[in-house]
Parts: C-alpha cells; structure tokens; sequence
C-alpha cells in the first residue's frame, strides 16, 4: 500500500470537490472537474498513475461513480466477500469494499486476494455457503469463447431509461447494448419495478445506519475533542466536538437518520424502506436465471448437505427453466463529471442568491446515485466499465454491468469483453 | 409469655393457611396469592427488571476478560472501545448461559431471535448505542415458585416475561477527581441477561424472595455469580398500588438498589407514599426513582416526559441467532440440579436442616463441596465444620469460596481428627487456618509433624499437671484467691508444656 487518498469530509455528497489541501482535479483535464465521491480520492490517483490499485468503499456507488467520472475501472463485490474489518463503518448492511484499477484482468488479481472468510466480521460470508455458491452453475462456466456470447442473455431494466439521462450516456449505453449483441448475446428487454423508489428507500436507510455508527465520534476516547468549555454540561463536550468535526453534509445526513428511527417516525419510514430494500432484491432475483445461493439456502435447507455435482445440476436445471438474464447493463451515472462551480453550489451554506438552482442542485447530488444504489441495496455484485469519452466535454463514461449475487466470475467475463471494445 | 406467643403464632399460621386454602378452593393454583397490604383497602402490583452478569470468560462481543478487580481500563479491546471499523463478534458461551437461565426458569428458549440497537449518548457507552435483544429476545415466559423451601408462609408463583441478551456499559465514577467523570470501561460489552417479570409480586418480601430465588437458581446452573454487592446482579423494581376491584394504578420505577435488604425496604416506603398522594387526592406520576438509604425515602430521577428516545434499530452487523432442538436438549440434559429440587433431596439424604442447606447453597460450589467431604462422616459435622467454620474464616480473609484452597480431603481429614478425640476443635480451626494459608498437607500428617495430638492419658495428664503446680507455686496460691483468670493461667502454661 502506498498511501491514502482524501475524501470528503467522510461520506460526503457525490462530489468530492475540495480536500483539505487542495483542490482535486480531474485527472486527463486541466479544466477543473470534480473526481467523484466518495472515493474520488482513490479514483484520481489511479487515474493519474499514481498507483496500480486503490481499495475503496461502496455504500451507494462510491467506488463506481467517481471510476465512471475518472475513465478506470470501479469494481464492488457482493456483500460479505470481502471483510468489512477495519473499514470506517457508514451504513453497515450497505458497506461493500471494492477495487479501482485501470483494467479488468487487475481487479480480478486483487479481488481474487481479498475475498476471503474473515471470522472478525459477522457479516463475512461464510466457507460453507462460499463452497455452494463456487459450485452453482453460471454464464462464465459455460463459455470460453470471448468472442461468442451466443449463450448470453443480457437484460436492459426499462426503469433506468429516465429522463435526466444525458445523451452522450444515453448513446454509449446504446453502444454497448450493440457490442455485445454483435457477439451473439440476446438482448431482453427486463423490467425492475421497484427501482424508483429505491433512491428514496436508500435515503432513508443509509442515513438511519449512518446516525448510529457515527455516534462513537465523540472525542471522548480518539479522534477530535473540542477545546471548547463544557464544565458546566457534559453534553456540550459532545455538542462542541461533533459539531467541528463533522462537515456539513455529515451533519444532515446524521439528522435525517436520527429522525427516521425516532419513535413516531421509526414503522414509518424505516419499516417501509426496508420493505422496499427486499421488493429490489426480489426484483434482481426473479430478472436473474442463476439463483441466488443466500435465498436457495433459506429455502431449502437440504441444498447444505448436496455435494458440489448435485449443487451444479440442480442450479444449472434451475437456470436452463428461467426466462432470466445473466447480466443487466446500465449507465453509471447521469452525466460526465461535474465542474466544481456546480457541486459546490449544492451545498446548503453556499450564498447563491438563486434559490430554484439551489434546490435542483442539491437534489441532483441525490439522484446521481440512481443508478447505483439498486445494487447496493440488493447486495449483488456491479463495475463500472469505462466506455467512450462523451463528444460534447471529452470527459469519460462508464457502463455499469451487474449479475446475480456471487456471480462475480461472469462480471468480469463480460467487462472483458466491454473493455476490450472500447 | 412463651406460651402467649406460640398460640398468636399458631393461630397466625393456621388462619393464614385457612384462608389460603379457602381461595384455592375457588382459584386454580395458578394463580397469584393475594396476600393483602395493611389496611386491606389497596393491594399493591411489583414487577422486577433484573440484570444478571454472565459468568463467561470473555465478553459478549468481544474477547477481552470479564475478570473481576482489575486495574481500570485494561480489560478493554479495540471492539469495546469503539474505535472505528471494529465489528461484534458473538461469544457463543454467552447464548449457552443463556439459554440454560431459560432452561431453568421453565421458559421457551426461541429458536429465533436477533439483536437491536439501544441508542443513547454517554460516554460510558463507547458505541452510543448498546446491543441488546429489544424486538425478539431469547427467551419467553417462564416461572419462578416461591414456598415455604424460600422462607414464605404460603405458595405464590411470578411469572417471567422475556429474558434477553445484552451488553453491559462501562462505569462513571463522578466522586474521585471534583469536576470530572471518570470513565472505566473494564465492563464495558461484558454479557447481561435482562430477565423481566410480569408484575405478579404483592408484597415486599415476596419481591426480596423472589430476587434471592433467582440468585440461588442463576448460581446453581452456574450462568451468573448473581451477587448483587459486587454488581454481578442489579435490579430495577416497578411499584404501584389500587384500590381492590379498581384497574391497575401508575407504576414508578425505582433504580439502583444495591441489595436485597435496600429493595424491600425501598418497596415498601414507595408503597406508602404513594398510598399517602392517593389518600390526600394526588395523582401517581409515572417516573424513574432512587433510593435514599440515609433517609428510607424515594427520590425522583426523572420523568416520562424526560425519558430518552432509544431509537430502537435492528442490529445491522449481526445476523437473527438461530438455535436448533438439539442444541437446547444438550444444554437441558447438561442442567445440574435445580434449587428446590437440590434443597428437598439434601434435607431427606443427609438429614441437615434447611437453614444449613440455604448456605451451603448459597457459595458457587458449596454443596458439591459438602457431598464430596460427606462421605463416611456425620452429616451434621460436616455441615457445621463447613458453613460456622470454613466460610467464615474464608470471608475473614476476603478469600471467594470459588479459590477456597482447602480440599474436601483436608477438611475432611480435619474433621475426622476431632470426631476421633485426637485434637480439640479449636486446634482444627488452627489447622484450617494453616491450610488456607497454603499448607495442603493433610490433618493427620500435620498434627504428626508438629505434635499437635491431644493428649487423653490420665496418667501422663497427671504428671504433667502435677508438674505445672509444683513449678509455680505463687500463681496456685493466687488462684485460691482469684479463681478463674490464674486458671487460664495455668492452662496455658500446661498448653506450653505439653
């Protein structure tokens, strides 16, 4: 490891425009233009050259957005491969630690590394279950052949097509949707219901995590303590220090957490969002013909005593019934990178005057994360891709790929085949 | 006198017993005795919280020592300080306390259940939030009996609502240094089980009872040391009082009691003040009190209005606990005998009574102790030899009877050397000193080596007397005179002798 890269001010917006330093710039521009964030730290100096790999954190696209703005591969794998030990806790059952590297054939390396059982984290899968998921039949089992996708059934989620798609986007995802049926692949028109209201259901969950494993922050045993006076009140030891050490976006993504799990507001909003967190997976499952080896588990408890053959067969029969698709193709996100002037205007303390580019702004940090959070809600495994540079600012796109849980080996089969075609 | 006594007392008895009995006519037995409050007007409702320490080596969430005494802030690991990017990791001997805990209190150990976070800012909390089983605890429903085996005149019954897991916090100490909290988190994330009863309690002593019950049946099984001077047991009790044939009143919540003794006693003065604001037309707010020792009065702490917001969240790093039958049928066969059954089968095997059976039962141990020293000796020896001797030279030494270093062979051994005449009991209380010390010879070999064996000979006696008067001639004289203290005297000097 060669260093650590700034973020902002920790979980910050998807921006990532200022470090404490200086300022962050897009690595192929002069002009200034934000990395991306969270980890846009990671994305740039891998970007740049600067490194051969960085690790990142995906809670909502993290790693994918800033790997789409900064033209390098962002990789997140299924949740609980890699251990979440030593990782700054955000929203636990959102936290995936994930890989940016310039090519596929480098993420696969240090993946291949990483995704090990780790008894210190409880969410870690576990051997058994990384046995039968090992042994269930899958896309990249049954091809070799780079250049013959005649047996790949690829899914387009009709609710990703919105509105606020750029056309530069709108014509690489096009594109890509053409490479692979060039090859044989099946293009199938997929739909996934409850995709517009997983923005808003993340919203309301992530900050709900955040709030609580942000609550150790209190200068009291690491970290910041306030210099202020608070012999008269201990409480305010908390208030001071908290509120000099967490940034601005922090704070109000905290206050919105603690408000969701208030009493009154707890069987309202985080009940809900957690009933539409499993209608997504759900809707992954049912759009996927490999079956998920968590759900096949629960369900059938007799799958834990087959034998790796049997697990094959059964899944393959499983798969070769379903109408589902192997892989779902998508943009990353809305737009290429954004200038600085413009993220920074999203911030609630900043003083424009016009109030309406105000409010869009702040909303359009938001729904950058449309695209990505399906995944991270659902736990599946997703990449983005860098794709094509767009005509209008030559800034980069990346096409994200995602597969079933545990399907990792055909994300990389078919980002191969992307890359190698861009 | 004597006489006028023992008839209140025998009618006392036999009306008690009379109208128990007429009740239990009318009432299955499963219900609660009503056993009615002073002037027979209002009947008060108690239920208790309880907080037992488990007795596992490591914490609940992590692998620091739960050890008792150490110097602060050391037994504490990275998990229980919070620092960032720590996760939970479950200590699998703490579900096997529990889940022998609900055995043993007759409850249904849930095949499912999963943690929760209670969230709260203090610094004696390192996460701000404490883990514990708020949606779907461990275990549901339960019993405790209570008869005359516990010390009451008659048969009741309290009912258990839910045992659960959790942590502990650690400890603010406000008094040391004036102006600061110091924080020791030695504690911090060692295993609770909460065990919650339902408010089946009518009087004070049944509340005490039932909490001395509890203890004795948490030691037994070995889940808890269930001792509440050292902390490893706390307990929170709710108090309200009706009118008969009303609904139930406000209940009040008092908090740190500190012992068996402070909770009866706090019980009781709440119930009277809140008789006391009814009377005078008041109405019960429901809060949190404490307890004045000093003044024998209840204070508030706070009130509902006050009360924090837990924001109660499904713990999102740990998956629901799953248990299998199998599982709990090894834990339930594992189960050492339980308390009534161990005091009933005691008393019948060996003859002692139940005074002696509560404090042989009442050390971690004692009774495995006394069966094993039992053998082939006079039960009652024994006995005595153990609780009036042994114990009291341990606590005399602030020596746990868990580290007692005397092996039921010496004690034994001690015992059989006094049943024999071949030292007196005081030189066996000396010998036990010794062996507390260290010394873990046998009796026999000891009283050998430095020729402690009683001498019964008459004739050498004689002699030796004999000799101890014509040696000192001045203190005999003086003894004709002064009797008792010369006497000693001349015994110590025999003592010398000898």
């Amino acid at each position: 490891m060669i260093s650590s890269a700034n973020m902002y001010s920790a979980f910050g917006p998807a921006y990532n425009p200022h470090t404490i330093i200086s300022d962050q710039k897009e690595p192929i521009d002069q002009e200034l233009r934000v990395a991306g964030g969270s980890s846009g730290g990671s994305a740039a100096a891998v970007a740049s050259g600067m490194c051969f790999a960085s690790l990142g954190s995906d809670t909502g696209g993290s790693i994918r957005l800033p790997a789409s703005y900064c033209g390098v591969i962002g990789f997140k794998p299924s949740y609980g491969q890699c251990s979440r030990w030593g990782l700054v806790a955000y929203a636990s059952s959102l936290d995936t630690v994930g890989i940016i590297t310039r090519n596929v054939h480098d993420a696969q390396l240090i993946y291949d590394i990483i995704s090990k059982y780790d008894e210190k984290d409880p969410s870690s899968l576990p051997p058994k279950l990384r046995s039968i998921n090992s042994s269930l039949a899958s896309f990249d089992k049954t091809n070799s052949n780079f250049t013959d996708l005649s047996k790949l059934r690829v899914g387009i989620p009709q609710e990703y097509y919105v509105s606020e798609l750029s056309d530069p986007i709108k014509s690489l995802w096009k594109r890509g949707i053409s490479l692979l049926r060039s090859y044989g692949a099946t293009i199938v028109s997929v739909s996934c219901p409850s995709t517009r209201y997983a923005l808003p259901a993340y919203y309301i969950l992530a900050p709900a995590e955040a709030s609580s494993n942000l609550a150790r922050y209190d200068g009291v045993r690491y970290g910041h303590r306030s210099d202020m006076d608070s012999k008269q009140d201990e409480k305010l030891l908390y208030t001071h220090t908290r509120s000099e050490g967490f940034g601005e976006e922090v704070k109000r993504r905290i206050l919105l957490g603690t408000y969701t799990l208030t009493a009154g507001s707890y069987n309202n909003y985080f009940i809900y969002a957690q009933r539409i967190r499993k209608m997504v997976q759900s809707d992954f499952d049912y759009v996927f013909r490999r079956p998920n080896p968590l759900h096949l588990v629960k369900n059938e408890s007799s799958f834990c005593n087959c034998n790796n053959d049997e697990i094959f067969e059964i899944s393959n029969k499983l798969r070769k019934e379903s109408h589902g698709v192997d892989v779902i193709i998508t943009p990353v996100a809305i737009s290429t990178s954004p200038k600085v002037k413009d993220s920074l205007s999203s911030s609630f303390l900043s003083n424009s005057d016009n109030t309406k580019s105000l409010d869009d702004s702040f909303v359009n940090a938001y729904v950058n994360d449309v695209f990505t959070i399906p995944a991270n809600l659902a736990g599946i495994p997703a990449i983005s891709v860098p794709f094509g540079i767009s005509p209008i600012d030559g800034f980069p796109i990346g096409l994200q790929l995602m597969t079933q849980y545990g399907d990792e080996h055909t994300l990389f089969y078919i980002s191969k085949v992307l890359e190698n075609n861009k | 006198m004597i006489i006028k006594t023992f008839v209140t007392t025998y009618l006392k008895k036999t009306c008690n017993e009379r109208f128990i009995s007429k009740i239990k006519r009318n009432v299955t037995f499963y219900q609660y005795s009503t056993h009615l409050y002073k002037s027979n007007k209002w009947e008060t409702i108690i239920g208790l919280e309880v907080h037992a320490q488990l007795n596992s080596k490591t914490k609940l969430f992590s692998s620091s020592s739960t050890s008792f005494n150490e110097p602060v802030n050391t037994n504490v690991s990275v998990i229980d300080a919070a620092f960032p990017g720590t996760l939970p990791q479950l200590n699998t001997k703490c579900v096997e306390l529990a889940v022998a805990a609900s055995l043993a209190l007759s409850g249904n150990v849930q095949l499912v259940s999963s943690f929760d976070r209670k969230q709260y800012f203090y610094p004696d909390l390192p996460p701000g939030y404490q883990i514990t089983q708020h949606y779907a605890p461990i275990s549901l429903g339960g019993k405790i009996f209570l008869n005359q085996l516990d010390g009451l005149e008659y048969d009741t019954m309290v009912r258990i609502k839910q045992i659960q897991l959790e942590q502990d916090t650690g400890k603010s100490i406000h008094d040391i240094v004036p102006g600061m909290t110091l924080i020791d988190l030695n504690r911090a994330g060692t295993g609770l089980i909460e065990i919650v009863t339902e408010p089946d309690m009518r009087t004070s002593k049944e509340a005490g009872l039932t909490v001395k019950k509890l203890q004795s049946i948490l030691r037994t099984i070995g889940s808890s040391d269930g001792n509440m001077e050292e902390g490893s047991l706390r307990c929170d009790v709710n108090v309200s009082v009706h009118e008969h044939e009303t609904p139930y009143g406000t209940r009040c919540e008092i908090k740190n009691l500190n012992s068996i003794k402070f909770l009866m006693a706090a019980i009781d003065v709440e119930i009277e003040r809140q008789i006391k604001e009814l009377e005078n037309g008041n109405k019960i707010v429901q809060e949190t009190r404490g307890f004045d020792v000093l003044k024998n009065k209840t204070f508030r702490l706070r009130t509902k209005e006050t009360a924090t917001d837990y924001r109660y969240m499904p713990e999102p790093d740990l998956s629901p606990l799953i248990l299998n039958k199998d599982y709990i049928t090894r834990i339930s066969n594992n189960l050492p005998e339980l308390p009534d059954d161990l005091k009933t089968r005691i008393m019948k095997q060996y003859g002692i009574p139940l005074h002696d059976v509560i404090v042989l039962m009442n050390e971690t141990g004692g009774v495995k102790y006394f069966e094993e020293a039992v053998k082939n000796r006079n039960p009652q020896h024994v006995s005595n030899w153990i609780t009036h001797e042994l114990f009291g030279l341990l606590h005399a030494r602030n020596i746990k009877f868990s580290q007692n270093p005397v092996s039921a062979l010496q004690l034994g051994s001690v015992i059989d050397c006094v049943d024999n005449g071949d030292i007196t009991g005081k030189v066996g209380k000396k010998i036990i000193e010794k062996m507390i010390s260290g010394d873990s010879r046998l009796a026999s070999i000891i009283i050998q080596d430095e020729g402690l064996r009683q001498l019964s000979d008459i004739n050498e006696l004689e002699k030796i007397c004999k000799n101890v008067i014509l040696q000192n001639p001045e203190q005999v004289i003086h003894y004709f005179c002064f009797d008792i203290y010369f006497l000693n005297l001349l015994k110590t000097l025999f003592c010398y002798c000898s």
